[in-house]
Parts: C-alpha cells; structure tokens; sequence
C-alpha cells in the first residue's frame, strides 16, 4: 500500500516540492517588501510538508482545495514559477487574467480548485467535484485543506457531514497552525485535537505532525488508496506552525518567541533533507545543485514575469458569464 | 397540435422531467426531493423514473449542497438543486455570490447550475417561508435569475435554465403552483433567458410586473378598462437577471409605468426598472413612474397582516386608475 517505489511518491520529488514553494514564497515577500506585490502577501513558509505530501499521495485525476497556506499543492500539481508569479503581480497572462489576486487562483486542468476567502467554502466543492468524477466513472479522490480557524465554521461541519453521508472520498487536512489571523487555537475549539471531531461524524480521525513530510506522505498515501479503493471521506489534523505573520502586513507580536523557535528547529525541508541525507537517498552535491537550480528558476520567472503586460482595462466586463 | 390543461407546477414538472430525460447529465437533489417527492410534491416519482444516483436527497445543509453543485458544475455534470424554501438561500449565500458567481469571471470554468427557489407568500407561510429574495440575487455578478409566471413559461424557462452554462436561480412562486392553469402544447417551446413578453396589450399605460403579480396586474387591467376604458399593457419580466431592458423601454411608451413587485420595496427590482426608465425613456412619460411593492417589513402571518401587506387586485386597480388621472 504504502508504496514509495512509485515515481510520483518519489521523497526526493517531495523534496523538491517544497523547496519550490519555499523559494517561490521567500521571493513573493521579497517583492512585497519591495513594494512590487499589489495587495497583501501570504505565504505558507514552514507549512510545505502537507500540501506536498497529498500532491504525491494522489494520482493526477484527483482534486484539491487548497487554501491560503497552500503553495506547496498549486506547486505539486505542476503550477511553475511563472503560473504563480503572473498571479502575485495580477500580469494578463495570469491563470485568473489580474481578475483575483495573490492566492485565489487555481488550475481545474490540474485538478486544482480556486480558493475563495470564505473558510470552508471550498470544501463542499471539492466533495462534489469528487462525486461527479466517480459518477463518470473516473476513481477519483479529493483532498479538501482547512485551518483550526477555518475549522471553525458552519461549512466544515456541513462538508464534512456531507461527505461522510455519501461516504464520498475526500481526506479533509485541518492544518493546526496556532493562530487564525491573532486568535489563538483556545478561541477556535474545546476539544483536545481537532482529530477527536472525526468520530462524531462518523468517520476515522488521523494525528499528524504536519512538519515530517516524510511521515505525512506515508500516511496519506496509505489514506489515499485505503478510501479510493473503500470509498469514505477521513480527516487528518496535522500540527504545524504558521512561521510568519497572516501576511506581511503582520509584524506577528502576537506570536511567543519560544514557540516559534520550537517548529523553527523543526523546519520541513530541514526534516525531510536531514532524513534523505541520513539514509542515503539525497547526497550533499544533489542538495545543493537542487537548491541552486531552483533559486535560478524562481530567480529568472520573477524577473520574466515583471516585464510582462498588466491586463488590459477594456476587458474588465469580459467573462462575468459564459456564453450561452 | 394537441392540447391540454396543466398547472404552473405541472409546468415546472414536465420541464425537469425533460430535461434528465434528455441530458443523462442533469442531476437532481436537495431535501426531501427524492422519496418523498419534496415539499411541494414537483419531483414525485422521479426518484424511480431516474434512479437514486440523479435523485437524491442531502442533509439538511444549504452550503454543502449549493458547494457541492458547483463542483459537480465544474466536472461536466449539470446539477438542479432545490431549496426546500427561497428564504433558505440566506444560509448559503457566499456559495452563490462568492463561489458560483466569480469562478467564471476568475478562471473562465462555466458554473452550468441551476437553484430552484419556491417563494413568495399569500398562503400563510410567515417571515421565513414567504419571502421574496430576487433583489439580492440579482444584486450578485456572474448570476441569472428568472421568475416565470405561466405554466408554459415555467416548463420552457426551467428547461432553458438547466441548459444555459451559468449559474441561475429558478423562482417559483407558491402561490401560482395551483392556482394558475393554461392550456399548452405537446412540446416545449423553447423560451431564451433574458425576454420579457406583453401578456396583455395595452396603450393608456404600462404594468412592469413578475411572479405572481403578473396575474393580480392582468386581473386589475381587465376592471380597469371595465370600468374606464383604459387599455392597461401588461409585461412579465420573466427574466430578473438579464433585465430585457429593450422590452421595459419599449413598454413605457404607453407613458404611465406602474411597476409591481410583493418583494420589499427599498433597493427592489423596481426601483432598478424605474430607474432605467427614467435614464432612458424619460421623454415618454406622462407621469413619474409609481411603484406598488410589499412595505420594508417582514412578511407576516396573520391573514389579515398579510393582506395588508401583500399587493393584491384592489390595491392594484386604484394605483393604475390613480395613475391614469395622473
């Protein structure tokens, strides 16, 4: 079941993911702080591991919603550098032609559904989606991205009930990142784990240190066959850190030192390169050259995508309806 | 060609019924709708005549049904879903203005979904199973809205609604489910989104009307050139969102324009139709242009509350014979 022979679970490609993302981020802040980024910036600098993990647990006709902190999946699903630069900087070319911004943004090719800012929201779609691929006959899976803020409105319960009714196959990933804008996880839920909320929809609840990709991709590998071969939604409450502010507007007070220190020390990438190194599967020569052929790319893209055109203002009423 | 009798919910049947019919990718769902045949009894036997896996009924859960239409929408299937009630829209709103409004606009993917919505009060159904929330819905971007008021028309429009690749609210009025008969044809004839039609011509003045008030309008016209003479026009907007604009135009020529709506009067559709025609057509008018709408109030239980509240054939008839003096 767990099979990581296979190429698209491959922990290098893993890897590679969330540096991606990671370096892709780090620029996009950059640029924000440069005041070349229109509107805010979000990132999910230290929240790689899940979104990359489900990429490679599942197969190229699933879907996914991700939300804000979810880079690492528009990323596994194959979006480059320049798809998500021309969005941060709302060029023409972008994947919503400059019509949203910064993180709403996906590819349905690509089985990747357009957050809206509404928390939650996304969830109810992803599940739908995933019944209609499966009445066509394609065994398709879902998996739907939450916060512990998110995890807090009407629309998760009603996703999540709704699915288990339907048994429809959907791993819903509740990202514990401590804080939801300033409001710390005590004023989101009583419960010890947001895991403890599967059984009272009757369905199986998954801990999950949300910072060993590694650890993340067995378990969602294993989920992803077990429910698309046993079709049934599962949730999987991963505990991570939010690593910076809820966007860099946000000087992140709010934040203990030594809280952050303590999943700092537990970087994602840091986990995953440490183990790879450890046994064998990464070299010291293959990291680097990975690290300096990323920054190259994402380097270039960035540049590239700046001298792009913005949108052409005449084309603002294009597209609020589809031809009918 | 063969004809006969149904009434407006008959209407609406028959169109559902051809359409999952025709298109093996309608599918049909919402609470109670399957075995039971949904509130109102319009899917009754569909369950059986389309199978469990296109009539199915949900959790009592607006969001995750509106949510889950629009991603089936987006994966090549064309979802029906009927709120039990319009006024239950309110609980999943974000769906329809956020969601299936903008996806298009934002990623080019059609939203092919249709939300049926019974509505509208003069039974008894209080503040939460009367209301009448076309304003707001057409208030959304990237959102059609159509509110037939004929069972012919509501056999064609759902029809046309189910097939256009937006997504689009359905309004039907309760009221009208079997209180309205017309004789139609075999076939359904097909009626684009977005046209008006006169249902009763006229040239002293104008109703601009939808929904059940067609019918209350048609009524007021027919004592008013009873006892005056006057030829009053009646137009059924039939589509909400697009507004036929041209055919509102074209009705003020009459130069006196009653508009009527049992939707709440502030920000209601008609004052978007006054508007318009006081932009556009004002040379025709004779007199300012006059609204009849329920008053800005919850809609109330008592018979004689709502009575009161409720536009109806008298109440009607004295704004047409006072804008006729005008």
């Amino acid at each position: 079941m767990n099979d990581r022979t296979r190429p698209n679970r491959d922990p290098v490609t893993l890897l590679r993911i969330m540096m991606i993302s990671r370096a892709i981020e780090e620029r996009l802040i950059r640029l924000y702080h440069q005041g070349k980024v229109y509107g805010g910036a979000y990132s999910g600098v230290g929240q790689e591991a899940p979104g990359a993990a489900a990429c490679l647990a599942g197969e190229p006709h699933d879907l996914y919603a991700p939300l804000i902190r979810n880079m690492s999946v528009h990323v596994g699903r194959g979006a480059g550098p320049h798809h998500l630069f021309r969005q941060w900087l709302a060029r023409a070319s972008s994947p919503t032609r400059g019509r949203d911004g910064n993180i709403h943004h996906g590819d349905l090719s690509a089985g990747v559904y357009p957050m809206i800012s509404h928390l939650g929201a996304m969830l109810p779609v992803v599940t739908g989606g995933v019944m209609a691929r499966r009445r066509r006959g394609i065994p398709c899976i879902g998996f739907g991205f939450i916060g512990d803020g998110g995890s807090s409105t009407g629309d998760f319960h009603e996703a999540v009930n709704f699915a288990a009714v339907f048994d429809v196959p959907v791993v819903f990933i509740i990202e514990d990142n401590k804080f939801a804008y300033s409001t710390p996880t005590s004023r989101q839920f009583r419960c010890a784990n947001l895991a403890d909320r599967a059984p009272g929809y009757g369905i199986e609840g998954h801990r999950a240190d949300g910072n060993d990709a590694l650890a993340l991709l067995d378990l969602l590998a294993r989920l992803a066959d077990d429910i698309r071969a046993r079709p049934r939604p599962v949730l999987v409450a991963v505990d991570t850190m939010r690593m910076r502010g809820h966007g860099e507007h946000d000087d992140f007070a709010y934040a203990p030192r030594e809280l952050l220190e303590s999943y700092r020390a537990r970087d994602p990438i840091a986990v995953c390169r440490d183990a790879l190194l450890a046994d064998g599967r990464l070299t010291d020569e293959q990291w680097h050259a990975l690290e300096a052929s990323i920054r190259t790319e994402v380097d270039q893209a960035a540049r590239e995508v700046a001298a792009e055109p913005a949108p052409d203002p005449r084309t603002l009423l294009e597209g609020v309806y589809a031809p009918s | 060609m063969p004809r006969r009798e149904i009434t407006y919910l008959q209407g609406i049947r028959e169109g559902l019924q051809h359409v999952l019919r025709t298109h093996p990718e309608t599918v049909l769902f919402g609470e109670d709708v399957a075995a039971f045949g949904g509130a109102f009894k319009m899917t009754t036997g569909f369950l059986d005549a389309f199978g469990a896996d296109r009539v199915f009924d949900t959790p009592i859960a607006e969001s995750a049904m509106l949510g889950a239409a629009i991603g089936m929408a987006t994966q090549g299937l064309k979802p029906i879903v009927e709120l039990q009630f319009a006024d239950f829209a309110t609980t999943a709103l974000h769906q329809l203005l956020n969601n299936a409004g903008t996806l298009h606009y934002r990623t080019g993917v059609p939203v092919p979904l249709t939300v049926r919505a019974p509505c509208g009060g003069g039974f008894g159904g209080g503040p939460f199973h009367s209301e009448e929330l076309e304003a707001i819905f057409c208030h959304m971007p990237g959102i059609k809205v159509v509110y037939p008021a004929f069972p012919s028309d509501a056999r064609s429009l759902i029809v046309s609604a189910v097939l256009d690749p937006n997504p689009v609210i359905f309004l039907e009025n309760k009221f009208l489910y079997r209180h309205v008969k017309e004789d139609v044809e075999t076939d359904i004839a097909p009626v684009p989104l977005g046209c008006a039609r006169i249902c009763r011509p006229g040239t002293d003045a104008t109703v601009v009307t939808y929904g059940a008030m067609v019918h209350t309008a048609i009524h007021a016209a027919e004592t008013v050139a009873h006892e005056t003479g006057a030829e009053v026009m009646v137009l059924d907007l039939r589509s909400l969102k697009p507004l036929d604009t041209q055919a509102i135009l074209a009705a003020a020529a009459t130069g006196r324009v009653l508009v009527l709506h049992e939707a709440w009067r502030t920000c209601g559709l008609g004052a978007e139709v006054a508007a318009l025609i006081a932009e556009q057509a004002f040379h025709h008018l004779d007199a300012p242009v006059r609204r009849l709408t329920a008053p800005d109030c919850p809609v109330p239980f008592a018979p004689e509350l709502e009575a009161a509240y409720r536009p109806d054939e008298p109440t009607v008839t004295e704004a047409l014979l006072d804008l006729l003096e005008t």
